[in-house]
Protein backbone atom coordinates (compact mmCIF):
# COMPACT_ATOMS: atom_id res chain seq x y z
CA UNK A 1 0.00 0.00 0.00
CA UNK A 2 2.85 2.29 0.92
CA UNK A 3 4.51 1.66 -2.41
CA UNK A 4 1.34 2.50 -4.27
CA UNK A 5 1.06 5.86 -2.51
CA UNK A 6 4.70 6.72 -3.37
CA UNK A 7 4.12 5.79 -7.00
CA UNK A 8 0.97 7.93 -7.18
CA UNK A 9 2.79 10.93 -5.72
CA UNK A 10 5.68 10.61 -8.19
CA UNK A 11 3.27 10.42 -11.13
CA UNK A 12 1.42 13.53 -9.88
CA UNK A 13 4.69 15.45 -9.58
CA UNK A 14 5.74 14.58 -13.10
CA UNK A 15 2.41 15.73 -14.55
CA UNK A 16 2.60 19.05 -12.70
CA UNK A 17 6.17 19.68 -13.96
CA UNK A 18 5.20 19.05 -17.64
CA UNK A 19 2.21 21.45 -17.38
CA UNK A 20 4.45 24.18 -15.95
CA UNK A 21 7.12 23.96 -18.72
CA UNK A 22 4.54 24.07 -21.47
CA UNK A 23 2.85 27.13 -19.92
CA UNK A 24 6.24 29.00 -19.70
CA UNK A 25 7.00 28.42 -23.40
CA UNK A 26 3.64 29.71 -24.55
CA UNK A 27 4.14 32.84 -22.41
CA UNK A 28 7.58 33.56 -24.02
CA UNK A 29 6.29 33.48 -27.67
CA UNK A 30 3.27 35.54 -26.82
CA UNK A 31 5.57 38.39 -25.60
CA UNK A 32 6.31 39.28 -29.43
CA UNK A 33 10.07 39.90 -29.21
CA UNK A 34 11.93 38.08 -32.04
CA UNK A 35 15.68 38.61 -32.43
CA UNK A 36 17.01 38.68 -36.09
CA UNK A 37 20.48 37.27 -36.84
CA UNK A 38 22.33 39.98 -38.84
CA UNK A 39 25.70 38.22 -39.17
CA UNK A 40 27.14 38.43 -42.72
CA UNK A 41 27.05 35.08 -44.47
CA UNK A 42 30.12 34.36 -46.56
CA UNK A 43 29.61 31.86 -49.39
CA UNK A 44 32.44 29.36 -49.51
CA UNK A 45 33.53 27.90 -52.86
CA UNK A 46 35.31 24.69 -53.75
CA UNK A 47 38.79 24.84 -55.18
CA UNK A 48 38.18 24.54 -58.94
CA UNK A 49 41.69 23.26 -59.66
CA UNK A 50 41.43 20.55 -57.06
CA UNK A 51 38.05 19.51 -58.46
CA UNK A 52 39.47 19.29 -62.01
CA UNK A 53 42.29 17.18 -60.69
CA UNK A 54 39.84 14.82 -59.05
CA UNK A 55 37.71 14.71 -62.21
CA UNK A 56 40.66 13.58 -64.32
CA UNK A 57 41.59 10.92 -61.76
CA UNK A 58 40.34 7.50 -62.96
CA UNK A 59 39.91 6.32 -59.39
CA UNK A 60 37.10 8.84 -58.85
CA UNK A 61 35.35 8.10 -62.13
CA UNK A 62 32.46 6.05 -60.77
CA UNK A 63 30.34 6.20 -63.94
CA UNK A 64 32.94 4.39 -66.00
CA UNK A 65 32.83 7.06 -68.68
CA UNK A 66 36.03 7.85 -70.50
CA UNK A 67 37.82 10.91 -69.19
CA UNK A 68 39.54 13.07 -71.69
CA UNK A 69 40.52 11.57 -75.05
CA UNK A 70 39.87 7.80 -75.12
CA UNK A 71 42.84 5.59 -75.95
CA UNK A 72 43.01 3.30 -78.98
CA UNK A 73 42.27 0.28 -76.74
CA UNK A 74 39.19 2.03 -75.23
CA UNK A 75 37.96 2.97 -78.68
CA UNK A 76 38.35 -0.64 -79.82
CA UNK A 77 36.22 -1.97 -76.94
CA UNK A 78 33.66 0.77 -77.51
CA UNK A 79 33.45 -0.33 -81.12
CA UNK A 80 33.03 -3.98 -80.06
CA UNK A 81 30.28 -2.95 -77.66
CA UNK A 82 28.49 -1.00 -80.38
CA UNK A 83 28.83 -3.94 -82.74
CA UNK A 84 27.21 -6.34 -80.25
CA UNK A 85 24.49 -3.83 -79.41
CA UNK A 86 23.87 -3.45 -83.17
CA UNK A 87 23.34 -7.18 -83.51
CA UNK A 88 20.67 -7.17 -80.80
CA UNK A 89 19.03 -3.82 -81.58
CA UNK A 90 16.02 -5.41 -83.36
CA UNK A 91 15.40 -7.90 -80.61
CA UNK A 92 13.00 -6.76 -77.89
CA UNK A 93 14.53 -6.65 -74.39
CA UNK A 94 18.00 -7.08 -75.98
CA UNK A 95 19.52 -4.94 -73.25
CA UNK A 96 18.16 -7.25 -70.56
CA UNK A 97 19.26 -10.34 -72.48
CA UNK A 98 22.77 -8.95 -72.84
CA UNK A 99 22.85 -8.06 -69.18
CA UNK A 100 21.85 -11.55 -68.05
CA UNK A 101 24.12 -13.17 -70.60
CA UNK A 102 27.07 -11.23 -69.26
CA UNK A 103 26.05 -12.13 -65.71
CA UNK A 104 25.79 -15.84 -66.58
CA UNK A 105 29.19 -15.75 -68.28
CA UNK A 106 30.72 -14.05 -65.26
CA UNK A 107 29.27 -16.68 -62.89
CA UNK A 108 30.43 -19.50 -65.16
CA UNK A 109 33.90 -17.95 -65.29
CA UNK A 110 34.01 -17.67 -61.51
CA UNK A 111 32.93 -21.31 -61.05
CA UNK A 112 35.55 -22.39 -63.60
CA UNK A 113 38.31 -20.50 -61.75
CA UNK A 114 37.23 -21.96 -58.37
CA UNK A 115 37.16 -25.53 -59.72
CA UNK A 116 40.50 -25.10 -61.44
CA UNK A 117 42.05 -23.72 -58.26
CA UNK A 118 40.78 -26.83 -56.42
CA UNK A 119 42.59 -29.01 -58.96
CA UNK A 120 39.37 -30.32 -60.54
CA UNK A 121 38.68 -30.66 -64.22
CA UNK A 122 35.34 -28.86 -64.81
CA UNK A 123 34.75 -30.62 -68.14
CA UNK A 124 35.29 -34.07 -66.60
CA UNK A 125 32.92 -33.23 -63.70
CA UNK A 126 30.00 -32.64 -66.03
CA UNK A 127 30.76 -35.57 -68.27
CA UNK A 128 28.38 -38.45 -67.45
CA UNK A 129 29.90 -41.68 -66.07
CA UNK A 130 33.40 -40.29 -66.12
CA UNK A 131 34.53 -43.25 -64.00
CA UNK A 132 33.34 -45.78 -66.49
CA UNK A 133 34.73 -44.08 -69.58
CA UNK A 134 36.21 -46.65 -71.87
CA UNK A 135 39.89 -46.30 -72.45
CA UNK A 136 40.70 -46.03 -76.14
CA UNK A 137 42.84 -48.87 -77.38
CA UNK A 138 46.19 -48.17 -78.87
CA UNK A 139 46.29 -49.06 -82.53
CA UNK A 140 47.16 -52.63 -83.22
CA UNK A 141 50.24 -53.14 -85.29
CA UNK A 142 48.81 -56.33 -86.63
CA UNK A 143 45.17 -57.10 -87.23
CA UNK A 144 44.46 -60.82 -87.35
CA UNK A 145 41.58 -60.17 -89.73
CA UNK A 146 43.92 -58.69 -92.31
CA UNK A 147 46.65 -61.33 -92.40
CA UNK A 148 46.78 -63.95 -95.14
CA UNK A 149 47.68 -66.72 -92.71
CA UNK A 150 48.10 -69.61 -95.14
CA UNK A 151 50.55 -67.66 -97.28
CA UNK A 152 52.47 -66.30 -94.29
CA UNK A 153 52.73 -69.72 -92.59
CA UNK A 154 53.93 -71.31 -95.80
CA UNK A 155 56.50 -68.56 -96.16
CA UNK A 156 57.73 -68.98 -92.57
CA UNK A 157 58.00 -72.77 -92.91
CA UNK A 158 59.91 -72.44 -96.18
CA UNK A 159 62.37 -70.16 -94.35
CA UNK A 160 62.61 -72.70 -91.49
CA UNK A 161 61.30 -69.98 -89.18
CA UNK A 162 59.16 -72.45 -87.21
CA UNK A 163 58.83 -70.12 -84.28
CA UNK A 164 57.07 -67.55 -86.40
CA UNK A 165 55.03 -70.30 -88.05
CA UNK A 166 53.69 -71.46 -84.65
CA UNK A 167 52.81 -67.89 -83.77
CA UNK A 168 50.90 -67.49 -87.04
CA UNK A 169 49.13 -70.79 -86.44
CA UNK A 170 47.98 -69.53 -83.05
CA UNK A 171 46.83 -66.16 -84.41
CA UNK A 172 44.95 -68.01 -87.15
CA UNK A 173 43.29 -70.12 -84.48
CA UNK A 174 42.21 -66.97 -82.61
CA UNK A 175 40.78 -65.58 -85.85
CA UNK A 176 38.80 -68.76 -86.42
CA UNK A 177 37.39 -68.61 -82.88
CA UNK A 178 36.57 -64.94 -83.32
CA UNK A 179 34.87 -65.53 -86.70
CA UNK A 180 32.66 -68.14 -85.08
CA UNK A 181 31.89 -65.76 -82.17
CA UNK A 182 33.37 -68.19 -79.67
CA UNK A 183 35.68 -65.49 -78.36
CA UNK A 184 35.61 -61.72 -78.45
CA UNK A 185 38.99 -60.86 -79.90
CA UNK A 186 40.65 -57.74 -78.49
CA UNK A 187 44.28 -56.73 -78.65
CA UNK A 188 44.48 -56.28 -74.87
CA UNK A 189 43.21 -59.74 -73.94
CA UNK A 190 45.55 -62.46 -72.82
CA UNK A 191 45.42 -66.10 -73.89
CA UNK A 192 44.03 -67.04 -70.49
CA UNK A 193 41.12 -64.64 -71.03
CA UNK A 194 40.23 -66.36 -74.30
CA UNK A 195 40.41 -69.69 -72.53
CA UNK A 196 37.81 -68.49 -70.02
CA UNK A 197 35.59 -67.23 -72.83
CA UNK A 198 35.31 -70.69 -74.39
CA UNK A 199 32.34 -72.53 -72.98
CA UNK A 200 32.64 -75.97 -74.61
CA UNK A 201 34.81 -78.20 -72.33
CA UNK A 202 36.40 -80.13 -75.24
CA UNK A 203 37.27 -76.97 -77.10
CA UNK A 204 38.57 -75.46 -73.91
CA UNK A 205 40.83 -78.43 -73.22
CA UNK A 206 42.29 -78.47 -76.74
CA UNK A 207 42.71 -74.69 -76.83
CA UNK A 208 44.57 -74.90 -73.53
CA UNK A 209 46.97 -77.39 -75.09
CA UNK A 210 47.49 -75.17 -78.15
CA UNK A 211 48.04 -72.11 -75.95
CA UNK A 212 50.59 -74.09 -73.98
CA UNK A 213 52.55 -74.93 -77.15
CA UNK A 214 52.38 -71.37 -78.43
CA UNK A 215 53.55 -69.91 -75.12
CA UNK A 216 56.49 -72.29 -74.87
CA UNK A 217 57.61 -71.36 -78.38
CA UNK A 218 56.79 -67.65 -78.41
CA UNK A 219 57.35 -66.50 -74.81
CA UNK A 220 59.57 -69.33 -73.58
CA UNK A 221 61.92 -69.14 -76.55
CA UNK A 222 62.05 -72.94 -76.73
CA UNK A 223 63.91 -74.26 -79.74
CA UNK A 224 61.64 -75.81 -82.35
CA UNK A 225 62.57 -77.91 -85.36
CA UNK A 226 60.58 -79.14 -88.35
CA UNK A 227 59.50 -82.31 -86.57
CA UNK A 228 58.13 -80.46 -83.56
CA UNK A 229 56.40 -78.00 -85.85
CA UNK A 230 54.65 -80.84 -87.68
CA UNK A 231 53.31 -82.18 -84.36
CA UNK A 232 52.10 -78.75 -83.30
CA UNK A 233 50.58 -78.06 -86.70
CA UNK A 234 48.65 -81.33 -86.43
CA UNK A 235 47.21 -80.24 -83.08
CA UNK A 236 45.99 -77.01 -84.66
CA UNK A 237 44.46 -78.86 -87.63
CA UNK A 238 42.60 -81.17 -85.23
CA UNK A 239 41.30 -78.23 -83.25
CA UNK A 240 39.93 -76.66 -86.43
CA UNK A 241 37.88 -79.81 -86.97
CA UNK A 242 36.33 -79.44 -83.49
CA UNK A 243 34.94 -76.02 -84.32
CA UNK A 244 31.30 -75.80 -85.46
CA UNK B 1 52.44 -81.62 -71.89
CA UNK B 2 55.89 -80.12 -71.95
CA UNK B 3 57.59 -83.50 -72.11
CA UNK B 4 55.79 -84.47 -75.28
CA UNK B 5 57.26 -81.80 -77.54
CA UNK B 6 59.70 -79.72 -75.50
CA UNK B 7 62.45 -80.99 -73.26
CA UNK B 8 62.52 -79.62 -69.72
CA UNK B 9 64.98 -76.77 -69.48
CA UNK B 10 64.93 -75.84 -65.77
CA UNK B 11 64.29 -78.12 -62.83
CA UNK B 12 61.64 -76.34 -60.80
CA UNK B 13 60.58 -79.44 -58.86
CA UNK B 14 62.23 -78.35 -55.59
CA UNK B 15 60.64 -74.93 -55.81
CA UNK B 16 57.21 -76.34 -56.63
CA UNK B 17 57.44 -78.89 -53.81
CA UNK B 18 58.41 -76.16 -51.35
CA UNK B 19 55.52 -73.97 -52.51
CA UNK B 20 53.06 -76.83 -52.10
CA UNK B 21 54.40 -77.56 -48.61
CA UNK B 22 54.11 -73.94 -47.53
CA UNK B 23 50.59 -73.77 -48.91
CA UNK B 24 49.67 -76.96 -47.08
CA UNK B 25 51.16 -75.61 -43.84
CA UNK B 26 49.23 -72.36 -44.11
CA UNK B 27 46.03 -74.17 -45.09
CA UNK B 28 46.10 -75.99 -41.74
CA UNK B 29 45.19 -72.74 -40.01
CA UNK B 30 44.25 -70.16 -42.64
CA UNK B 31 40.96 -70.68 -44.43
CA UNK B 32 40.73 -69.35 -47.99
CA UNK B 33 42.91 -66.38 -48.99
CA UNK B 34 44.50 -68.45 -51.76
CA UNK B 35 45.39 -65.43 -53.91
CA UNK B 36 46.98 -63.64 -50.96
CA UNK B 37 49.00 -66.72 -50.03
CA UNK B 38 50.19 -67.15 -53.64
CA UNK B 39 51.32 -63.54 -53.70
CA UNK B 40 53.02 -63.86 -50.30
CA UNK B 41 55.04 -66.84 -51.52
CA UNK B 42 55.78 -65.07 -54.81
CA UNK B 43 56.98 -62.05 -52.85
CA UNK B 44 59.34 -64.18 -50.77
CA UNK B 45 60.69 -65.89 -53.91
CA UNK B 46 61.13 -62.55 -55.69
CA UNK B 47 63.21 -61.18 -52.80
CA UNK B 48 60.69 -58.48 -52.01
CA UNK B 49 59.14 -56.89 -48.96
CA UNK B 50 55.40 -57.31 -48.58
CA UNK B 51 52.76 -55.00 -47.17
CA UNK B 52 49.54 -56.70 -46.10
CA UNK B 53 46.55 -54.43 -45.71
CA UNK B 54 43.15 -55.28 -44.33
CA UNK B 55 40.57 -54.33 -41.78
CA UNK B 56 41.11 -55.67 -38.24
CA UNK B 57 40.38 -59.36 -37.76
CA UNK B 58 41.07 -60.82 -41.19
CA UNK B 59 44.19 -62.77 -40.08
CA UNK B 60 46.81 -60.49 -41.61
CA UNK B 61 49.27 -60.92 -38.77
CA UNK B 62 48.53 -64.63 -38.39
CA UNK B 63 49.18 -65.28 -42.08
CA UNK B 64 52.45 -63.35 -41.95
CA UNK B 65 53.50 -65.18 -38.75
CA UNK B 66 52.68 -68.57 -40.27
CA UNK B 67 54.66 -67.79 -43.38
CA UNK B 68 57.60 -66.65 -41.28
CA UNK B 69 57.37 -69.77 -39.10
CA UNK B 70 57.34 -72.04 -42.15
CA UNK B 71 60.83 -70.79 -42.97
CA UNK B 72 63.65 -71.87 -40.70
CA UNK B 73 65.35 -68.48 -40.36
CA UNK B 74 65.83 -65.81 -37.71
CA UNK B 75 62.39 -64.36 -37.11
CA UNK B 76 61.86 -61.00 -35.50
CA UNK B 77 58.70 -59.11 -34.70
CA UNK B 78 58.28 -55.38 -34.15
CA UNK B 79 55.00 -53.90 -32.97
CA UNK B 80 54.79 -50.37 -34.35
CA UNK B 81 53.38 -47.77 -31.97
CA UNK B 82 53.08 -43.96 -32.18
CA UNK B 83 55.95 -43.45 -29.70
CA UNK B 84 58.39 -45.86 -31.36
CA UNK B 85 61.80 -44.33 -32.11
CA UNK B 86 64.17 -45.21 -34.98
CA UNK B 87 66.72 -46.54 -32.49
CA UNK B 88 64.08 -48.96 -31.16
CA UNK B 89 64.12 -50.62 -34.57
CA UNK B 90 67.66 -50.25 -35.78
CA UNK B 91 69.62 -50.37 -32.56
CA UNK B 92 71.76 -47.87 -30.75
CA UNK B 93 75.33 -47.25 -29.60
CA UNK B 94 75.79 -47.89 -25.87
CA UNK B 95 78.79 -46.79 -23.85
CA UNK B 96 80.71 -49.65 -22.28
CA UNK B 97 82.47 -48.40 -19.15
CA UNK B 98 84.80 -51.41 -19.07
CA UNK B 99 86.24 -50.82 -22.53
CA UNK B 100 85.46 -47.06 -22.47
CA UNK B 101 84.08 -47.45 -25.98
CA UNK B 102 80.69 -47.24 -27.60
CA UNK B 103 79.26 -50.57 -28.67
CA UNK B 104 76.47 -50.99 -31.18
CA UNK B 105 73.50 -52.85 -29.75
CA UNK B 106 71.60 -54.47 -32.62
CA UNK B 107 67.90 -53.68 -32.93
CA UNK B 108 65.18 -56.14 -33.91
CA UNK B 109 65.61 -55.28 -37.59
CA UNK B 110 68.63 -57.58 -37.60
CA UNK B 111 67.00 -60.83 -38.65
CA UNK B 112 65.89 -62.74 -41.72
CA UNK B 113 62.13 -62.51 -41.64
CA UNK B 114 60.96 -59.33 -39.95
CA UNK B 115 57.31 -59.00 -39.12
CA UNK B 116 56.30 -55.39 -38.58
CA UNK B 117 52.82 -55.38 -37.16
CA UNK B 118 50.59 -52.34 -37.70
CA UNK B 119 53.34 -50.48 -39.54
CA UNK B 120 51.21 -47.39 -40.08
CA UNK B 121 50.81 -46.75 -36.36
CA UNK B 122 54.26 -45.11 -36.26
CA UNK B 123 54.85 -41.60 -37.68
CA UNK B 124 57.03 -40.73 -40.68
CA UNK B 125 60.14 -40.14 -38.53
CA UNK B 126 60.18 -43.78 -37.47
CA UNK B 127 59.22 -45.03 -40.93
CA UNK B 128 62.19 -43.27 -42.49
CA UNK B 129 64.50 -45.41 -40.37
CA UNK B 130 63.55 -48.32 -42.62
CA UNK B 131 64.48 -46.66 -45.93
CA UNK B 132 68.10 -47.76 -46.15
CA UNK B 133 67.66 -51.20 -44.67
CA UNK B 134 64.70 -52.10 -46.89
CA UNK B 135 66.26 -50.98 -50.17
CA UNK B 136 69.97 -51.59 -49.69
CA UNK B 137 69.79 -54.41 -47.15
CA UNK B 138 72.29 -52.55 -45.01
CA UNK B 139 72.31 -50.15 -42.13
CA UNK B 140 74.65 -47.24 -41.52
CA UNK B 141 75.03 -46.16 -37.91
CA UNK B 142 77.73 -43.89 -36.49
CA UNK B 143 79.61 -44.07 -39.77
CA UNK B 144 79.68 -47.86 -39.80
CA UNK B 145 77.73 -49.99 -42.27
CA UNK B 146 76.13 -53.25 -41.19
CA UNK B 147 75.05 -55.69 -43.91
CA UNK B 148 71.84 -57.63 -43.41
CA UNK B 149 72.04 -61.37 -43.55
CA UNK B 150 70.36 -63.08 -46.51
CA UNK B 151 67.44 -63.70 -46.81
CA UNK B 152 66.13 -60.39 -45.56
CA UNK B 153 62.40 -59.83 -45.94
CA UNK B 154 60.06 -57.41 -44.25
CA UNK B 155 56.46 -58.54 -43.86
CA UNK B 156 54.37 -55.61 -42.69
CA UNK B 157 50.72 -55.40 -41.82
CA UNK B 158 48.60 -52.29 -41.73
CA UNK B 159 45.03 -51.18 -41.30
CA UNK B 160 43.53 -49.03 -44.04
CA UNK B 161 44.63 -45.41 -43.67
CA UNK B 162 41.08 -44.25 -42.90
CA UNK B 163 41.20 -46.05 -39.54
CA UNK B 164 41.76 -44.34 -36.17
CA UNK B 165 45.33 -43.65 -35.10
CA UNK B 166 47.01 -44.48 -38.38
CA UNK B 167 49.40 -42.51 -40.61
CA UNK B 168 49.85 -42.71 -44.36
CA UNK B 169 53.23 -44.28 -45.10
CA UNK B 170 55.71 -42.08 -46.99
CA UNK B 171 55.77 -42.70 -50.76
CA UNK B 172 59.49 -43.51 -50.60
CA UNK B 173 58.75 -46.32 -48.19
CA UNK B 174 55.71 -47.62 -50.04
CA UNK B 175 57.82 -47.87 -53.17
CA UNK B 176 60.16 -50.21 -51.31
CA UNK B 177 57.43 -52.80 -50.86
CA UNK B 178 57.21 -55.26 -53.72
CA UNK B 179 53.54 -56.03 -53.13
CA UNK B 180 50.64 -54.53 -51.31
CA UNK B 181 48.29 -57.41 -50.69
CA UNK B 182 44.75 -56.49 -49.77
CA UNK B 183 43.13 -59.08 -47.52
CA UNK B 184 39.37 -59.12 -47.93
CA UNK B 185 36.65 -60.48 -45.69
CA UNK B 186 36.07 -64.22 -46.09
CA UNK B 187 33.06 -65.54 -47.98
CA UNK B 188 30.15 -67.05 -46.05
CA UNK B 189 31.42 -70.61 -46.58
CA UNK B 190 34.92 -69.60 -45.51
CA UNK B 191 33.57 -67.87 -42.42
CA UNK B 192 31.67 -71.03 -41.44
CA UNK B 193 34.83 -73.07 -41.99
CA UNK B 194 36.84 -70.65 -39.80
CA UNK B 195 34.35 -70.93 -36.94
CA UNK B 196 34.09 -74.72 -37.24
CA UNK B 197 37.86 -75.12 -37.33
CA UNK B 198 38.32 -72.91 -34.29
CA UNK B 199 35.51 -74.69 -32.44
CA UNK B 200 37.06 -78.12 -33.03
CA UNK B 201 40.57 -77.01 -32.13
CA UNK B 202 42.05 -78.66 -29.05
CA UNK B 203 45.15 -76.53 -28.63
CA UNK B 204 45.26 -72.78 -28.12
CA UNK B 205 48.69 -72.28 -29.64
CA UNK B 206 48.25 -73.03 -33.32
CA UNK B 207 51.74 -71.91 -34.20
CA UNK B 208 53.26 -74.80 -32.22
CA UNK B 209 51.99 -77.18 -34.88
CA UNK B 210 53.93 -75.39 -37.60
CA UNK B 211 57.21 -76.92 -38.65
CA UNK B 212 59.58 -75.12 -41.02
CA UNK B 213 59.62 -76.46 -44.56
CA UNK B 214 62.45 -74.36 -45.93
CA UNK B 215 65.70 -73.03 -44.55
CA UNK B 216 67.07 -69.55 -45.11
CA UNK B 217 69.68 -71.01 -47.44
CA UNK B 218 66.95 -72.74 -49.45
CA UNK B 219 65.18 -69.42 -49.89
CA UNK B 220 68.37 -67.79 -51.15
CA UNK B 221 68.91 -70.66 -53.60
CA UNK B 222 65.32 -70.56 -54.88
CA UNK B 223 65.53 -66.80 -55.30
CA UNK B 224 68.57 -67.21 -57.55
CA UNK B 225 66.67 -69.75 -59.62
CA UNK B 226 63.69 -67.41 -59.96
CA UNK B 227 65.94 -64.56 -60.97
CA UNK B 228 67.40 -66.64 -63.82
CA UNK B 229 64.02 -67.31 -65.49
CA UNK B 230 63.53 -66.24 -69.08
CA UNK B 231 61.64 -63.07 -70.01
CA UNK B 232 61.20 -62.23 -73.69
CA UNK B 233 62.33 -58.79 -74.81
CA UNK B 234 58.84 -57.95 -76.05
CA UNK B 235 57.48 -58.60 -72.57
CA UNK B 236 60.07 -56.28 -71.05
CA UNK B 237 58.88 -53.64 -73.50
CA UNK B 238 55.30 -54.42 -72.48
CA UNK B 239 56.15 -53.80 -68.81
CA UNK B 240 57.94 -50.56 -69.69
CA UNK B 241 54.93 -49.39 -71.71
CA UNK B 242 52.61 -50.20 -68.84
CA UNK B 243 54.63 -48.17 -66.36
CA UNK B 244 55.19 -45.36 -68.85
CA UNK B 245 51.43 -45.19 -69.43
CA UNK B 246 50.90 -44.83 -65.68
CA UNK B 247 53.05 -41.70 -65.73
CA UNK B 248 50.97 -40.12 -68.50
CA UNK B 249 47.58 -41.18 -67.23
CA UNK B 250 45.28 -38.25 -66.45
CA UNK B 251 43.73 -40.08 -63.51
CA UNK B 252 47.08 -40.31 -61.77
CA UNK B 253 49.00 -37.69 -59.89
CA UNK B 254 51.96 -40.06 -59.43
CA UNK B 255 52.76 -42.94 -61.74
CA UNK B 256 54.97 -45.99 -61.35
CA UNK B 257 58.71 -45.63 -60.75
CA UNK B 258 61.48 -47.57 -62.53
CA UNK B 259 61.58 -49.62 -59.33
CA UNK B 260 57.98 -50.59 -60.11
CA UNK B 261 59.04 -51.85 -63.57
CA UNK B 262 61.73 -54.02 -61.99
CA UNK B 263 59.29 -55.21 -59.35
CA UNK B 264 56.77 -56.32 -62.00
CA UNK B 265 59.43 -58.28 -63.89
CA UNK B 266 60.79 -59.98 -60.75
CA UNK B 267 57.37 -60.73 -59.35
CA UNK B 268 56.09 -62.13 -62.65
CA UNK B 269 59.12 -64.44 -62.72
CA UNK B 270 58.15 -65.75 -59.28
CA UNK B 271 54.54 -66.28 -60.37
CA UNK B 272 55.75 -68.14 -63.49
CA UNK B 273 57.94 -70.36 -61.30
CA UNK B 274 55.04 -71.13 -58.97
CA UNK B 275 53.00 -72.12 -62.03
CA UNK B 276 55.82 -74.46 -63.06
CA UNK B 277 57.15 -72.45 -66.01
CA UNK B 278 60.66 -71.17 -66.50
CA UNK B 279 59.51 -68.23 -68.60
CA UNK B 280 57.12 -65.34 -68.14
CA UNK B 281 53.88 -64.82 -70.05
CA UNK B 282 51.70 -61.67 -70.29
CA UNK B 283 49.26 -63.32 -67.88
CA UNK B 284 51.96 -63.41 -65.19
CA UNK B 285 52.64 -59.71 -65.69
CA UNK B 286 48.95 -58.80 -65.48
CA UNK B 287 48.59 -61.04 -62.41
CA UNK B 288 51.16 -58.99 -60.47
CA UNK B 289 50.40 -55.55 -61.95
CA UNK B 290 47.80 -54.58 -59.34
CA UNK B 291 49.66 -55.73 -56.18
CA UNK B 292 52.87 -54.12 -57.45
CA UNK B 293 51.34 -50.82 -58.51
CA UNK B 294 48.38 -50.14 -56.20
CA UNK B 295 50.49 -48.63 -53.40
CA UNK B 296 52.91 -46.86 -55.72
CA UNK B 297 50.49 -44.80 -57.76
CA UNK B 298 48.56 -41.78 -56.49
CA UNK B 299 45.20 -40.72 -57.84
CA UNK B 300 44.37 -37.12 -58.69
CA UNK B 301 42.05 -35.44 -56.14
CA UNK B 302 39.09 -35.39 -58.56
CA UNK B 303 39.38 -39.13 -59.24
CA UNK B 304 39.55 -39.81 -55.52
CA UNK B 305 36.38 -37.76 -55.06
CA UNK B 306 34.69 -39.78 -57.79
CA UNK B 307 35.45 -42.94 -55.83
CA UNK B 308 37.91 -44.37 -58.35
CA UNK B 309 40.37 -46.85 -56.80
CA UNK B 310 43.98 -47.50 -57.82
CA UNK B 311 42.92 -50.96 -58.96
CA UNK B 312 40.37 -49.40 -61.36
CA UNK B 313 43.09 -47.28 -62.93
CA UNK B 314 45.51 -50.22 -63.14
CA UNK B 315 42.81 -52.21 -64.97
CA UNK B 316 42.44 -49.31 -67.40
CA UNK B 317 46.20 -49.16 -67.92
CA UNK B 318 46.30 -52.87 -68.71
CA UNK B 319 43.45 -52.43 -71.19
CA UNK B 320 45.32 -49.68 -72.97
CA UNK B 321 48.41 -51.69 -73.84
CA UNK B 322 48.44 -54.27 -76.59
CA UNK B 323 49.43 -57.76 -75.48
CA UNK B 324 52.62 -58.78 -77.31
CA UNK B 325 51.62 -61.84 -79.24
Amino acid sequence: MKRLVIAFLLLLFALCQTSYTHAAAVKKISSGKIFIDTTKVELKKFNAKALDKFRTDKNFNYNGEAVGTPSLWDRFWKWVGQLISGLFKDIPFSGTILKYLALALAIAGLVFIILKSLGLDPIQLWRPNAKKTDVPYSESLENIHEIDFDAEIEKAVSQHNFRLAVRLLYLKCLKQLSDKNLINWQINKTNETYLYELTDPTQKQTFKLLTHQFEYVWYGNFAINGEAFTSINLLFQNFKKQLP
Amino acid sequence: MEGEIFEQRTDLSKLNNAVEQIKATLAKIIVGQQDSIDLLIAGILADGHILIEGVPGVAKTLTAKLLAKSIDAQYSRIQFTPDLMPSDILGTSVFNPKTTEFEFKHGPIFGNIILIDEINRAPAKTQSALFEVMEERQLTMDGKTYKMQEPFTVLATQNPVEHEGTYRLPEAQLDRFLFKIEVQYPSLDEEIAIITQQHQQKTTDQLKEITPVLSGADIVSLRRQVLSLHVEDKLLVYVAKLIHESRNNKSLFLGGSPRASLAIVNASKAIAAIKGRDFVTPDDIIHVAAPVLRHRIMLTPDKEMEGVTPDDVIAQLVQKIEIPR
